[in-house]
């Protein structure tokens, strides 16, 4: 799937909590195969608390490739994970590739 | 894997000596521009101090002339008043001496004061204040002297007069009275001749030689400040009329009139413009030589790069041939149906791509197609994707429909921990019915041409491979008009970063619409317009048309 080939792309990850206990992860920038591991080690450091839910917040990214679905699949797979804001482009790859039900966008 | 020959990566080696030529070339330049500058600002500054050095030694002549004009006067003036008083008193010797006592003395203007009757064939003083004349041990010569004298309205100099005690001889007559008195006087010149200016005068400064006379006759040497003459080198003289005579003075200076600064410029000039075209020599060196470096650095650096750019293409190669391992040599191709496929690598990428595909056929008249890509890159998703690939290679040999391949190879992904995910499409082909069945997990549908019309196949795809357990697959079923083609692929060919997915797909639905063309053109117009220039991903495309 996507690779860039111009080197690490740029994305922002900041994380805050959720009056209703739930850990939101916002993300901002470009997340593709170069950067997706940064991600991934930052997920790992959130579940470790043990948060309710994980709420992804997409409103600020831009581009999303296999290697960031991934990281998301894996912290599903591991807790309940939302969307929160996504940009079409991003909500039409989650569509398209099935993945409504495991990356649900929240209403 | 080639590897870079260190040797060959090194600077080249100066050979022979260790000044290159070229950079001494330019130094050598800057030295001979700035010795020539040097040279020219030296020989002008030389020339100026020449032409003052002149022009003041010439005011200088001119202002001790005027001073030894002034001398005339204070000669002339009392030996005059004398004779007119001698000439009115009758020679009255009383008279004489008292009038002439204060100018006659050691120290004073004359050593000698006398008066001498004229008009006589053997000339005597009459009178003498001081010591006794010179002349008159000199008969010869003071008969000429006042024979010439008693008609010369003027001051009468006599030219020197003796030896041990030099002397010098002025006298004056009143002109126009008959038999009337001469009063004569001498001056005691130094004996070698020799006076110098006092220390503290206005002339201190200059070396002088005075003549009696109009030319630089030794014998007429009158006072000089130096041991040797005449004078050699920078000089000026002036004459100035002394009664019947003249005085011939020559001046030279002892040092620059201007100063000695301005006499040391042109040399001062020439010592730090020698060190200043030195230094730019040296300075346009080290710079020649620092710019010859970087060229062959430059020239190292272009080595280097044409030897990565040789690996890349290398190691590029390697991917290549190893992704086309991975996937089938041929695809089967059966009665009224046709199979074509393409891959293309992601530009400048190095690493094994994750898309794969097969064609197989199940029977004669059933074909499945398999299309695939596996999320991430390199070779841990090379690996990935050929053990999916022959597992789904296994599944449709057992004949296994789409939705039931899909679920075994979810089974088969979730057996194992992993941590990636993949989209698949399973389509079953059937030649004679004109039908097709497919599953997809996650995957993009696949387009269909009918007509020169193109749509994508309505089917919502299930969760992708490897994502979740206990995952059911749907599957659709199309009936297809005769020489359909049904165009499969993975995203590369549609995905552009900051792009809606829609937009990518309408435009590989209106490039692959219109007239029918073969097959083989067909998927090389797609991978063209679509997937050429600079895509980051790689790309999979298979076509299967009716006939």
């Amino acid at each position: 799937m996507a690779v860039d080939g111009e080197g690490i792309a740029e994305i922002a990850i900041d994380t805050a909590l959720d009056p209703t206990g739930a850990a939101v992860v916002i993300l901002a920038g470009e997340l593709d195969s170069s950067n997706a591991a940064s991600l991934d080690a930052a997920i790992a450091g959130i579940l470790a608390e043990r948060p309710d839910r994980l709420i992804f917040d997409l409103g600020e990214l831009q581009f999303m490739d296999s290697a960031g679905i991934a990281v998301l699949i894996g912290a599903a797979k591991a807790s309940d994970v939302r969307l929160r804001n996504p940009s079409r482009i991003v909500r039409r790859v989650v569509e398209v590739t099935g993945l409504s039900h495991i990356l649900p966008i929240e209403p | 894997m080639h590897s870079a020959d260190p040797e060959a990566l090194a600077p080249p080696a100066a050979t022979g000596s260790p000044w290159p030529r070229t950079p001494l070339r330019a130094s050598v330049v800057a030295l001979l521009l700035g010795l020539a500058v040097t040279a020219a600002f030296a020989l002008t500054s030389l020339a100026l101090y020449h032409q003052s050095e002149e022009r003041l030694l010439r005011l200088r002549a001119h202002e001790v002339g005027s001073v030894l004009t002034a001398v005339v006067p204070s000669l002339q003036t009392p030996l005059a008043s004398a004779a007119e008083l001698a000439d009115a008193t009758g020679g009255s010797a009383q008279k004489f001496r008292s009038f002439i006592a204060p100018y006659v003395g050691p120290s004073r203007q004359f050593v000698s004061a006398s008066l001498w009757r004229l008009g006589t064939s053997a000339p005597a003083p009459t009178v003498v204040a001081g010591v006794t004349p010179t002349l008159a041990s000199l008969p010869g010569k003071a008969r000429t002297f006042f024979a010439h004298a008693e008609h010369s309205p003027q001051l009468n100099v006599t030219g020197i007069l003796g030896s041990s005690t030099p002397s010098l001889g002025y006298e004056f007559s009143t002109p126009g009275v008959e038999h009337g008195f001469a009063v004569y006087a001498e001056t005691r010149l130094p004996s070698d001749r020799r006076s110098k200016l006092a220390g503290n005068s206005a002339f201190s400064d200059l070396d002088y030689v005075l003549y009696l006379g109009r030319t630089r006759n030794s014998r007429d040497l009158l006072v000089t400040s130096l041991h040797h003459f005449p004078i050699t080198g920078r000089q000026k003289s002036v004459v100035v009329p002394f009664g019947d005579s003249a005085f011939t003075l020559v001046v030279t200076p002892k040092g620059p009139l201007t100063g000695a600064f301005f006499a040391d410029l042109p040399w001062i000039i020439v010592i730090v413009g020698a060190l200043i075209s030195l230094a730019a020599a040296l300075m346009t060196e080290r710079l020649a030589r620092r710019r010859l470096h970087a060229e062959e650095l430059t020239t190292v650096l272009d080595r280097v790069a044409a030897e990565n750019h040789k690996l890349f293409t290398e190691q590029r190669s390697i991917a290549q041939t190893l992704q086309h391992a991975l996937l089938p040599d041929t695809l089967p191709q059966l009665t009224g149906m046709q199979a074509s496929a393409r891959y293309v690598p992601a530009a400048a990428e190095l690493d094994v791509g994750g898309d794969w595909y097969d064609v197989v056929a199940t029977d004669e008249r059933h074909v499945l197609v398999i299309i695939g890509d596996i999320s991430g890159h390199g070779l841990k998703a090379a690996t990935t994707m050929a053990s999916l690939r022959h597992a789904t290679l296994a599944y449709a040999v057992e004949r296994s429909s789409p939705a039931a391949v899909l679920g075994k190879l979810s089974d088969f992904v979730n057996s194992s921990a992993h941590d990636y995910f993949a989209t698949v499409l399973c389509v079953s082909i059937d030649v004679d019915a004109h039908r097709l069945t497919l599953a997809s997990a996650g995957h993009i549908a696949p387009l269909l041409i009918e007509d020169g019309e193109a749509r994508f196949v309505e089917h919502e795809g299930d969760v992708p491979i490897g994502v979740a357990r206990e995952a059911p697959y749907r599957e659709t079923t199309v009936s297809v008009r005769p020489h359909s083609t049904l165009i499969a692929f993975t995203d590369g060919l549609v995905e552009r970063r900051g792009e809606l997915l829609d937009t990518g797909l309408e435009r590989l639905r209106g490039a692959a619409g219109g007239q029918q063309v073969p097959l083989g053109d067909l998927l090389a117009k797609l991978v063209d317009d679509l997937a050429s220039d600079g895509h980051h991903d790689d790309t999979a495309i298979v076509g299967i048309r009716w006939q």
